[in-house]
C-alpha cells in the first residue's frame, strides 16, 4: 500500500470520527450496558417462575406472564405498604422543599452573627446520616412515643442538610439588588422569598424533589428499626419479607420492583427540564 | 421574568407610594418593639435558620451527644444506663468481627470513592463530547440511580448468581463459573461494583456540570498552542475541574461510609463476615442483641471515621488549591 493511499485511510477515519457516528454508537453501547439490569427486571417481572434460574436468560418471555402482577399484589400488603412508603416520601419531600428553601434563603441573603458557623454546623451533619446515629435517634424517637408512627417514619429525615446547601448555593447566584429593591417598595420578607426568589429557584426546587422523594422511599434501615407493625411497614421492608417466604417466586418479587420503580421515573420525567436546568447543565447541547 | 416580578411590586401604588422608608412603617406599628432596618433584617436571617438548626439539635447533634455517652455505658432499653468505663471500647477492639468490619469498612470507602469518580469523571468526558444522542444517553444512565435501592440490590443479587447474567455474558471469554457473592476475595469487590454502577451516574452528572462551566476558549487557545488532547486534560480539564472533583471524593466517601443496605441484601455480611461493614454491625449490636452502649460505641468509630476522612481531603484540596493558584 503506498503512503498516499495510507494517509487517505487515515485521513478518511479521522472524517469518520469528527462526523460523531462512532462515538454515538459507542455511546449508545455503553448506556445500553448500563441499562441492562433495568431491562433484565422488567422481563424478568413477566417471566415464569420456572424459568428464572435456567442456564440462559431468555430476554423476551415466551409465553407473557402478566399475572404475576396480580399474584404478587395479593400474596402480601403491598398495596398498604407503597401507601406507607408514599405518605412517608410526600411528607418528607414537601418538609425538605419548604424549610431547606427558608434555610438556604438565611444563609444566601442575610448577615447576622455566627452565620458562617451556623453553616458550617448544618454541613457537618452531612457526616450524622441515620446509619451513624441508628441507636439514639431511635431513642430520641421513642421519647416522643412515635415508635409505629408516619411521625416516626419521616421525623428523622424532615430536613436535609445537603438541600440547604443546593438551596443556598441557588440563591446566591441571584443578585441581592433585587431583593432590596423590593424591600424599599415595601415588600415583606416572605412575600420577597415567594415573588421574587422562588421563581428564580425552581430548577433547584425540582432537584431537591427529585432527590428528597427518592431518599425517603429507598429508606430501608430507619424503618426496619422503627416499624415493627405491619400497619406502617413500607414497601422495601414488605418486599425483602415477600422474598423469604417459601414458595413466593422471585418473578413475582420483580413485578413489585418493576411497580416501586415507577414513582421515581415518573417523577424525574415530570420535573425533567427543570431538574436538567437545576443541574447546571443547560449549556449541554 | 425577574423584571416582570418587579415590576408587579412596583406597580401597586398602595404599597410602594406610602413610603419609601417602609421598613420604618412596619416598626411603627404598636404591637411591635421599636426595632432598627437593619437588626430586623438580622433578625429575619436568624428566623429562617432557626427551623432547621432546631431540627437538627433534635436529630443530629442531641443523638451523637447521647450517643458518646451511651457508649461508656451498658443499656440494654430495659434497665437504666449503668456505666461502664471504657468497657466498650475494649470489648470492641478485642473484638474479631469488629476489626473485620472496620477493615472492611476502609476497603469499601476507599474502592468506592476512588472508582465511583474515576467512573463518573469517564462517563461525563464522554458526554461532554457532545456526540449526536449524548443528551438522551446521560438521561437514560442516571435512571441507575432512581431506581428504588432495594430493587438494585434484589436484580444484583440475581445477576451475580453463578450461573446469572454475568456469567452468562462472560462465558465466550472462557470463563465458566464464578462464586461472584460466595468467594471472600470476589465479594467485597461485586459490592463495589454495584455501589459504582448505582452513584456513578449521579457524580457523572456533577461533573459535567464542572465541565460545561469551563470557558471552552481555553481550549481553543490550547490547540492553538499545539497542545494534544491529553495536555489539555491534564492541563485545563483537571485544575478547573479541581473543586468539583473535591466535591466528589468527601460526598462519595460519606455516602459510601453509611453504607447498609448492599452488603446487607445482596450477601447478608458474608461469606464469613467479607462484606460486613460497620453500619450492618451497628444494627446488629443494637436491635438484634440489644446492646445499645456498644452500638453507640461502633457509631462514635464511625463518625471518627468520616470525620478523619473529610479533614484530610480538606487538607489535600486547600494544598491543591494552594498549588493550582501560585
Amino acid at each position: 500500500m503506498s503512503a498516499r493511499a495510507r494517509r487517505g485511510g487515515r485521513h478518511f477515519l479521522r472524517r469518520l470520527w469528527k462526523s460523531g457516528v462512532p462515538g454515538a454508537v459507542l455511546l449508545g453501547l455503553l448506556t445500553f450496558a448500563m441499562l441492562l439490569p433495568i431491562f433484565w427486571m422488567v422481563s424478568t417481572s413477566f417471566q415464569g417462575g420456572e424459568k428464572m434460574f435456567q442456564l440462559k436468560t431468555e430476554w423476551f418471555p415466551s409465553p407473557w406472564h402478566p399475572e404475576n402482577y396480580p399474584n404478587a399484589l395479593s400474596r402480601s400488603a403491598f398495596g398498604l405498604f407503597f401507601f406507607n412508603s408514599g405518605v412517608v416520601s410526600l411528607i418528607v419531600m414537601t418538609s425538605n422543599l419548604i424549610f431547606c428553601t427558608l434555610a438556604g434563603y438565611g444563609l444566601a441573603k442575610f448577615r447576622f452573627p455566627g452565620e458562617r458557623f451556623v453553616l458550617i454546623a448544618i454541613l457537618s451533619t452531612l457526616m450524622l446520616p441515620l446509619e451513624v446515629t441508628l441507636v439514639p435517634t431511635f431513642l430520641v424517637i421513642h421519647q416522643f412515643g412515635w415508635i409505629n408512627s408516619y411521625q416516626g417514619l419521616a421525623g428523622p429525615l424532615l430536613i436535609d442538610a445537603f438541600g440547604i446547601f443546593l438551596m443556598r448555593q441557588s440563591m446566591l447566584t441571584i443578585p441581592t439588588d433585587y431583593i432590596e429593591a423590593a424591600r424599599i417598595d415595601g415588600a415583606g420578607e416572605l412575600r420577597i422569598l415567594w415573588q421574587i426568589i422562588l421563581p428564580q429557584c425552581l430548577p433547584a426546587l425540582a432537584v431537591l424533589a427529585v432527590l428528597t422523594f427518592r431518599d425517603s422511599w429507598d429508606q430501608f434501615l430507619w424503618p426496619l428499626t422503627v416499624a415493627s407493625k405491619d400497619e406502617f411497614r413500607t414497601f422495601p421492608l414488605g418486599l425483602i419479607r415477600f422474598g423469604d417466604d417459601y414458595g413466593n417466586p422471585p418473578t413475582e418479587q420483580m413485578s413489585i420492583a418493576v411497580l416501586a420503580t415507577i414513582p421515581t421515573f415518573l417523577l424525574f420525567a415530570l420535573l425533567q427540564r427543570l431538574v436538567n436546568r437545576g443541574f447546571g447543565l443547560s449549556g449541554l447541547k | 421574568m425577574i423584571n416582570a416580578d418587579l415590576g408587579s411590586t412596583v406597580a401597586k401604588p398602595s404599597r410602594a407610594g406610602r413610603n419609601p422608608a417602609a421598613g420604618r412603617v412596619r416598626a411603627s406599628r404598636k404591637w411591635l418593639p421599636r426595632i432598627d432596618f437593619r437588626r430586623r433584617i438580622q433578625l429575619w436571617g436568624m428566623a429562617l435558620v432557626l427551623p432547621a438548626i432546631l431540627f437538627f439539635m433534635v436529630f443530629k447533634f442531641g443523638p451523637m451527644a447521647w450517643a458518646v455517652g451511651l457508649s461508656f455505658t451498658s443499656y440494654d432499653m430495659l434497665s437504666a444506663p449503668a456505666y461502664v468505663g471504657l468497657e466498650n471500647y475494649e470489648a470492641l477492639l478485642a473484638d474479631t468481627v469488629f476489626r473485620e468490619s472496620l477493615v472492611n469498612t476502609f476497603v469499601y470507602i476507599a474502592g468506592s470513592t476512588l472508582l465511583i469518580t474515576v467512573a463518573g469523571l469517564a462517563l461525563a468526558l464522554a458526554i461532554a463530547t457532545g456526540v449526536p444522542g449524548a443528551r438522551h444517553s446521560m438521561m437514560a444512565m442516571f435512571l441507575t440511580n432512581l431506581m428504588p435501592l432495594i430493587a438494585v440490590c434484589l436484580v444484583w443479587r440475581f445477576l451475580l448468581h453463578p450461573h446469572g447474567l454475568v456469567t452468562q455474558l462472560l462465558l465466550p471469554f472462557g470463563i465458566d463459573r464464578v462464586d461472584w457473592l460466595t468467594d471472600s476475595r470476589i465479594a467485597m469487590p461485586m459490592i463495589i461494583l454495584v455501589t459504582v454502577w448505582r452513584f456513578a451516574p449521579y457524580f457523572m452528572i456533577v461533573f459535567l456540570a464542572g465541565l460545561l462551566a469551563i470557558p471552552p476558549d481555553y481550549y481553543e487557545a490550547a490547540e492553538i498552542d499545539g497542545a494534544n488532547a491529553l495536555r489539555r486534560f491534564w492541563l485545563i480539564t483537571i485544575p478547573l475541574l479541581a473543586p468539583t472533583i473535591f466535591f466528589v471524593v468527601v460526598v462519595s466517601a460519606l455516602l459510601s461510609a453509611r453504607i447498609f443496605l448492599m452488603p446487607y441484601i445482596i450477601t447478608g455480611g458474608g461469606p464469613g463476615n467479607a462484606t460486613r461493614v460497620l453500619s450492618m454491625l451497628i444494627y446488629e449490636t443494637g436491635f438484634s442483641y440489644f446492646k445499645m452502649g456498644r452500638a453507640a460505641a461502633i457509631s462514635v468509630v464511625l463518625f471518627g471515621i468520616m470525620m478523619v476522612f473529610t479533614f484530610v481531603q480538606m487538607r489535600i484540596s486547600q494544598r491543591g488549591e494552594q498549588v493550582y493558584t501560585a
